[in-house]
This record gives C-alpha cells, sequence and structure tokens, in this order.
C-alpha cells in the first residue's frame, strides 16, 4: 500500500517535471528579426530576441532556438525597443469630454494623483499602441502652476495598477501662460509671470518647513517617546520629497524667460529637475547644459500655435543635443502627422532639423527611460529588460514604414491586419 | 534752362529704357527642366520641360525645345509638382482658441459675413510669418473659411497665398456659404444645446431666406415705381445665392449622424456642390455620399480608430475606394498649412495610392473649387503654380527648393533653411 502510494507519488512528481520541463519551453518567445535597433549596444542584423515571462531572456546574433519557443519571424523586418512618450494627458480625458487634465480650483495641487482619473480603456491609449508605443507618463496638464503627481504606465491591462511602472513619477509644475492666462481670467494669483513663480518658491519654502518638522520629529522619537507627530498634509508630501531629491520635478516652460525661471527654481531648491516643453530651449542651451537638466521637446510645432510657441524652432532639438543636454521627444499634438501615434515621425522632424539620428532614435527610448528613471527596465533590448518590442516594416523615421507588432511584457498587443 | 530740359530729357530715355527692359523682361520665357515633373493631369514625365510665360504654363513636355532668350533653370535632381492647395484653412485669423478673427460668435447664423473683411495678407500672432511659411513647404493656394463656432459661420474665399493685399489675393469670393453641425457655441446664449437645435436653426434661416425671396419676386413682378422695395438684408442676400444654387455650400460635420444631416439639410434645400469638413464618421455613411456627389474634405485628422472593429481608418482613402470625391486639408492652423504634404504623406502610409494623395492636394480641390481650368496640374493654359522638390515629395526628409506663384519665384532655399 505505502509503496503503491509511494510510486504513483513519484510518477506525478516525474510527470509534472516533464510538464515543468516543456511549459519552460514554450513559455518562451523567440523572434527571428531582420535587424535589432538594441539602442544600447548597436544594431544586430539577423538577430534573435528570446523573450520568457514578459522579460528578454538573450539577444544576440546566433542564439539557438529552443525546440518549443514559439517563433516570431521577422526576418525581412526591424525590432525596436518599445517606445516611450514621456508627457502626455491621454487616458485623462475622453474625446467631447469636458477637460479633465487641470484641476481649476486652485493653482497649486501638488496633491492630486493622475491614476485616480486615468481610464485604461480610454480609446487613445489603445490608438497609440497602434504606434509602438508601449510606455507613457501621463501627466497633469500645464494650466495649474503645481498640476499634480504624474504616473509611468504601460499601455496595457485593464485597471490603473496593472498598468503603473512608477507612480508618483514626479511633480508637475507649468510656468508662463497657462497658469497666467487661466487665474488671471478669474483675477486670481497667479495673473503674471512673477506671480507663477512666487507660487512655486512658497509651496516649496512650505514644504522645507514642512520636511524640517518631520525630520526634528524623527530625531526627537528616539529620545522621546511622547513626541508629538507632525500632521500628515497631503498637499506638502511630494513636495518634500521634490526637496530630497526622492522626487523629479517636470517643470513645462516654453518661452526662454520661463524656462531661466525654471533653472532659477531648480538651483535654489537644488531640485532634479527636467523642462518639458522647451521651446525656446536653443537660445539657452549653455545654461541648459551646464546644469544637466534634460529636457522633452516637441520638435515639430504641427499644432495650434501659442504665443509662447511662436518662435518654434525644428533645429531647438539638435540645438540643445548638440550643446550636451540629454533630449527627450514627445509629440505635442493629437491630430495628423503630428498625432502621439506617430511619434517617431516627430523624431524624424528633428533629424530634419539638425540632431544626430542615432541621438533622434534615444530620444524616444533609452532617453525617456532615463529620465523617468526606469531604464532599468525599458528603453532598449537588453537581457533582463522587459520585452516591449516594436516590429517595423523598415527604418522607423520613413514615412512609409508600418508598424506590424507590438509586445508589451511579452505579450502581443497589437499585430497589423494584413489588408491595411 | 536749356540744359534742365535737356536733364529731364535724359531722365526720360532712362526711365522708358527701364520701363521697356521691365515690359520686355516680364516678357521672357522662363523654362524650368526638372528630373521629374508630376503633373497630375498627363501623367509623369522623367526629364521634363516646363515653360511658363505671362505667369502661365505655355507647353510642358519631355523634349521641348527651350525659346531664345529663356531664363533657364535647371533641377536634374529636381521633382516638380503643381502647387499645392489647401482646401480647408484659417490662415491668417489668428490663434485657434482665444480671440480669433474667424468666428463671431454673438449669433449662431450669421450668413452675411465676409471672410476677406478679417484675412491679414501675411498672418497674424503668434503666426505673423504663417503665408511665408506655407508657401516655403510648397502651398499656393487655400480656401479661407469662416471657423465652425457658428451654425451659419459666412462667406469663405479661394486665395493665391502671398501678396500685399488681401484683394490682390483672391482667386474667388463668395467661394461658398460655411456651416457647422453639432453642438456649436460652448454654452453661449442663444445658441442651441442640441444637434436638432442646430439643424433647425439652418432651416429657419434657409425659410427666411425663401420668404425674402418671395417679397422682392413680387415686387418685381408688380413692378410699379410708386412701391417701396422691399429693404434689402444682407444675410439674406446671402443665403438667396445658396438657395439659388449660385453658391456651394461647406459643412463641418464629425460623427456620422451630422453628417446625414448635412446631407438631409443638402436634398432639402438643393445645396449645390455639397462638401463636408473633417467628417471623420464620413466611412460609416460612404455610399450614402457617393450615391449623392457629396465631396468631403478630410483632414487634420487623417486616421480615425474606429472602437467597435478596433482598428485604425485611413478616411481619404476608405473615401476615395467607395467613390467620394475627396480633397485633403491641415484646416490650418489645427495643423499648421506648411504641414500639408505630411497629412497626404499620412494616408499615402497608411494606404492610399501616392498618385491620388497627390491628387488630394492639387486637382482634386481645384475641382472642388471649381477652379480646375487654371488650378491643380501642370498643363498649357493653367497658373504657373508650382513646387520644386529634392525628392519624394511626402517624405520628411525632402525639402522644398523653389515655389512660383503666377510664373514668380516666391520662395528659393538657401543656406540657413
Amino acid at each position: 500500500m505505502k509503496s503503491k502510494l509511494s510510486f504513483s507519488l513519484l510518477v506525478v512528481l516525474a510527470l509534472a517535471l516533464f510538464w515543468a520541463g516543456i511549459s519552460a519551453d514554450q513559455g518562451i518567445i523567440a523572434i527571428k528579426a531582420g535587424k535589432i535597433l538594441t539602442i544600447t549596444s548597436g544594431v544586430i542584423e539577423d538577430g534573435v530576441i528570446l523573450i520568457e515571462k514578459g522579460k528578454i531572456k538573450e539577444v544576440g546574433k546566433k542564439l539557438p532556438i529552443p525546440a518549443q519557443a514559439t517563433v516570431i519571424d521577422a526576418s525581412n523586418s526591424t525590432v525596436m525597443p518599445g517606445i516611450i512618450e514621456a508627457h502626455t494627458t491621454i487616458g485623462l480625458q475622453e474625446r467631447f469630454e469636458p477637460p479633465n487634465a487641470d484641476e481649476l480650483t486652485d493653482p497649486c495641487t501638488p496633491q492630486l494623483r493622475v491614476i485616480d482619473a486615468l481610464n485604461p480603456f480610454s480609446r487613445d491609449i489603445k490608438e497609440v499602441v497602434f504606434g509602438g508605443i508601449t510606455t507613457a507618463m501621463i501627466t497633469p496638464g500645464r494650466l495649474n502652476v503645481i498640476g499634480g503627481q504624474p504616473a509611468v504606465v504601460k499601455l496595457t491591462g485593464t485597471t490603473t495598477s496593472e498598468m503603473v511602472l512608477l507612480e508618483p513619477a514626479g511633480v508637475k509644475i507649468s510656468l508662463g501662460e497657462g497658469p497666467k492666462q487661466t487665474y488671471g481670467e478669474k483675477r486670481r494669483l497667479p495673473s503674471t509671470r512673477m506671480g507663477s513663480a512666487y507660487l512655486v518658491r512658497k509651496a516649496l519654502t512650505d514644504a522645507g518647513y514642512y520636511l524640517n518638522q518631520w525630520q526634528e520629529y524623527e530625531k526627537k522619537k528616539a529620545t522621546d517617546p511622547e513626541a508629538k507627530k507632525p500632521k500628515l498634509d497631503l498637499k506638502m508630501e511630494p513636495l518634500a520629497k521634490l526637496l530630497e531629491g526622492k522626487l523629479t520635478a517636470f517643470i513645462e516652460s516654453y518661452r526662454s524667460d520661463d524656462i531661466m525661471t525654471a533653472l532659477r527654481v531648480i538651483d535654489e531648491f537644488k531640485l532634479k529637475g527636467v523642462l518639458v516643453g522647451c521651446t525656446d530651449g536653443h537660445r539657452v542651451a549653455e545654461e541648459i547644459a551646464r546644469r544637466k537638466v534634460p529636457v522633452i521637446v516637441s520638435p515639430m510645432g504641427v499644432g495650434p500655435r501659442r504665443i509662447e510657441t511662436k518662435d518654434i524652432n525644428i533645429r531647438n532639438a539638435g540645438i540643445l543635443s548638440d550643446a550636451g543636454v540629454k533630449v527627450v521627444i514627445h509629440s505635442d499634438a493629437t491630430l495628423g502627422v503630428g498625432a502621439i501615434r506617430e511619434l517617431p515621425l516627430a523624431a524624424a522632424f528633428a533629424v530634419k532639423g539638425g540632431m544626430d539620428r542615432e541621438e533622434a532614435l534615444r530620444a524616444i527610448t533609452i532617453n525617456p527611460a532615463e529620465v523617468l528613471g526606469l531604464d532599468h527596465r525599458i528603453g532598449s533590448i537588453e537581457k533582463g529588460k522587459d520585452a516591449d518590442l516594436v516590429i517595423l516594416s523598415g527604418d522607423p523615421f520613413h514615412y512609409l514604414t508600418r508598424v506590424e507588432k507590438v509586445i508589451i511584457n511579452g505579450e502581443i498587443v497589437f499585430e497589423k491586419k494584413e489588408q491595411n | 534752362m536749356c540744359k534742365r530740359s535737356f536733364f529731364i530729357a535724359v531722365v526720360l530715355t532712362i526711365l522708358s529704357g527701364l520701363l521697356l527692359f521691365a515690359a520686355s523682361g516680364e516678357e521672357r520665357v522662363i523654362a524650368i527642366k526638372a528630373g521629374r515633373v508630376h503633373t497630375v493631369a498627363k501623367g509623369t514625365i522623367e526629364n521634363g520641360v516646363i515653360l511658363i510665360k505671362g505667369g502661365k504654363f505655355i507647353a510642358v513636355g519631355k523634349e521641348l525645345a527651350i525659346p531664345e532668350g529663356a531664363i533657364l533653370i535647371e533641377v536634374p535632381h529636381g521633382v516638380v509638382t503643381p502647387g499645392l492647395i489647401d482646401t480647408h484653412s484659417h490662415l491668417g485669423l489668428g490663434p485657434s482658441g482665444g480671440i480669433t478673427e474667424d468666428n463671431e460668435m454673438t449669433s449662431p447664423a450669421t450668413p452675411g459675413l465676409r471672410i476677406i473683411d478679417s484675412l491679414h495678407p501675411q498672418g497674424m500672432v503668434p503666426h505673423q510669418d504663417s503665408y511665408r511659411d506655407a508657401i516655403s513647404e510648397g502651398v499656393t493656394s487655400a480656401i479661407v473659411r469662416p471657423g465652425s463656432g457658428n451654425i451659419i459661420g459666412g462667406l469663405s474665399a479661394l486665395i493665391k497665398l502671398g501678396g500685399g493685399t488681401v484683394d490682390e489675393m483672391l482667386l474667388r469670393f463668395p467661394q461658398d456659404m460655411k456651416m457647422a453641425l453639432g453642438v456649436r457655441g460652448g454654452g453661449l446664449e442663444g445658441y442651441p444645446t442640441t444637434r436638432m437645435g442646430a439643424a433647425w436653426t439652418v432651416r429657419k434661416a434657409m425659410l427666411q431666406a425663401q420668404q425674402y425671396a418671395t417679397q422682392w419676386d413680387e415686387y418685381q413682378k408688380e413692378n410699379k415705381k410708386d412701391t417701396i422695395p422691399p429693404k434689402v438684408d444682407l444675410d439674406n442676400v446671402a443665403l438667396l445665392k445658396v438657395l439659388r444654387g449660385e453658391l456651394p455650400v461647406h459643412i463641418h460635420c464629425g460623427p456620422a449622424v451630422d453628417i446625414l444631416t448635412a446631407v438631409r439639410l443638402g436634398e432639402e434645400f438643393h445645396f449645390q456642390r455639397l462638401s463636408l469638413g473633417h467628417a471623420t464618421g464620413a466611412y460609416k455613411v460612404a455610399h450614402e455620399l457617393a450615391k449623392r456627389g457629396v465631396a468631403v474634405v478630410v483632414g487634420p485628422q487623417m486616421i480615425v480608430y474606429d472602437e467597435e472593429r478596433e482598428e485604425l481608418v485611413n478616411l481619404a482613402d476608405y473615401l476615395l475606394r467607395a467613390g467620394v470625391k475627396v480633397s485633403i486639408m491641415t484646416d490650418a492652423d489645427v495643423v499648421q498649412q506648411e504641414f500639408l504634404r505630411y497629412q497626404a504623406g499620412m494616408a499615402i502610409k497608411y494606404g492610399m495610392e501616392p498618385e491620388e494623395a497627390l491628387r488630394a492636394i492639387t486637382i482634386y480641390p481645384a475641382q472642388l473649387a471649381g477652379v480646375a481650368d487654371r488650378l491643380g496640374s501642370i498643363e498649357e493654359g493653367k497658373d504657373a503654380d508650382l513646387v520644386i522638390f529634392d525628392g519624394d515629395p511626402f517624405d520628411i526628409m525632402t525639402k522644398v527648393l523653389k515655389v512660383f506663384i503666377n510664373g514668380k519665384l516666391v520662395y528659393e532655399k538657401g543656406e540657413e533653411n
């Protein structure tokens, strides 16, 4: 009886091991690629990418393909890492719905979190995936001086928590016309540029006091168990993290004077800052480069020109990059050739404006990954990174190149139909 | 005294000489030899020659003799297309959003307004050089329309880009009556809050125009010298042209529901040469539009995401294949006018034939505007509007080398651009 039991146990065990072996192999996806743009270690012609459990298991020229692996034949295609849109409001607001990206009851709302407004079923999210965008930083709009806390999400999943890669991803700050016009119309602070700058300084100064109280408390607590705990302030929490360098400040600014104000604030409060918009960046490229502050720019000006973006220049991205600034390219328009779905074409415009081709490719992959602090997971085709890949019919910068397949976390999320 | 008259005589002689020279200069033929000429009307000519005189094309062909004394422009690697036409634009009318010059939003129906009275011939803040920028990317003509803030916006104009004054630029005015369906006015007082309210606004205005016409007809029938003529009403005068079929109608539409209403109104009031703008839902009712000969001006959204089928629809291509007349627009400055060729490139990317995409920004707009005898192709007798590119006109990396309007060089690529 006993031996029978142990025998059957053994059989079960053996079977389990056997199946485990097979399913381990079955779980592997192998992409045979005509060209792999790894971004961080050059171009591999006729290479193989092995994917397991949502991660890149191996990438190289002559890799053995496991017998049970699912093979994706992309031998006439180009594979690049999933494209990253580093600054967008998609998913926060559906078309034909009232705006939802700016909380217009208060110009200073660092306590707000975009994940509380993000709709995973947004049609805009579905549409941009068709263009090979696999990760995005969703952020509050530009109308509040301090808009709230952005989140970096993968563009797949049915719940926000499934999508989130990093939250909070920073604090969104905006200078210039956005807050000035919005609150100026209501005859409220800020109705001027200096008003906006004052609000940023005031908030950060208050956060300094708040941080101090907590640090004092932590110190006292060690010796005095009766020490009074400061009140938790949701507005101050993210700002305190900015001051500690635990969060990044994404400062939207377009005109060169607003860019300089942003740099002054970054200097004064020793912030980890990123400039967003930065249309006039080429006019103060040295100032930005000297401080090693990265920028998120859009090189085209496809969409409506605003008073503060009137001098938009196709050479902006190239000039900034040549000056030594880390440049991220994003799309600032929603329609036509400027649509987020067509982000690689935005980078192509930067190349037309003089930006180095390789750098322009980095500007939509590894550079945004680094700026968002996620380069250990996304932004290049490297062993151990998330298997976020785009299979393209050719050169990503050519206008006729089509996206054939999009893979996020090792799963195919888009496949081009034959007829179109 | 004598010396003075001699001096005057000398000056006059020099002046007349200069005048003569200038006059004969105007008469000189311009000959353009280019690697590839997309005539649009008669195919593509490799190593073609185009002859221009008096602002018109006088000949185009493969091995044309170049007349003696002609100004020769040789671009062996150049690709020539007709001047591009943007079929829907608000260029020179101020910024999108905020205070613009193209929406008189004090009443939902303003048919008597004339867009040319708002149009700035160079462009306004924040895009002061919008015309120069558009020309530098090959756009030579555009239909400029009132915005879609009002249900009946006013009278549109067809213009050539470039020129010191609006009057110099005008090719045709009025070009059409601009209308917009859906909920307009953004909640302003006096504006309907439903789609049916918008349709009613059009019906009411058209019926008033009919009654106005009857009043005048009766007066003219009576033909009594002692009767006082009815009061002239500028809004009704404009709509009367629509009623009589003298003025085409262009209607801004979005989803299929607005498109069907536009078609219904068109049938009720016998709108002539009806065209729809944007019409992102048009693919759902394409056969209805094809059957009725209603044209669609596609853009600035070129690719529509269909939520039910979870796929991208290449709107211009889809409609064209269904037999609908199609043009492509920028809706400048929703998309800046200089991006017109990339708008067409977007349609090609998702499957449109490049020849058709070129037609959709040249001859199809010319046909839609009723000026195919003057614009839209490189043919003898037409206006000498052309663009010379250094490669595929739809490729982002391709640059514009030269642009001609009415036979005059209006843009040339320099070192800095």
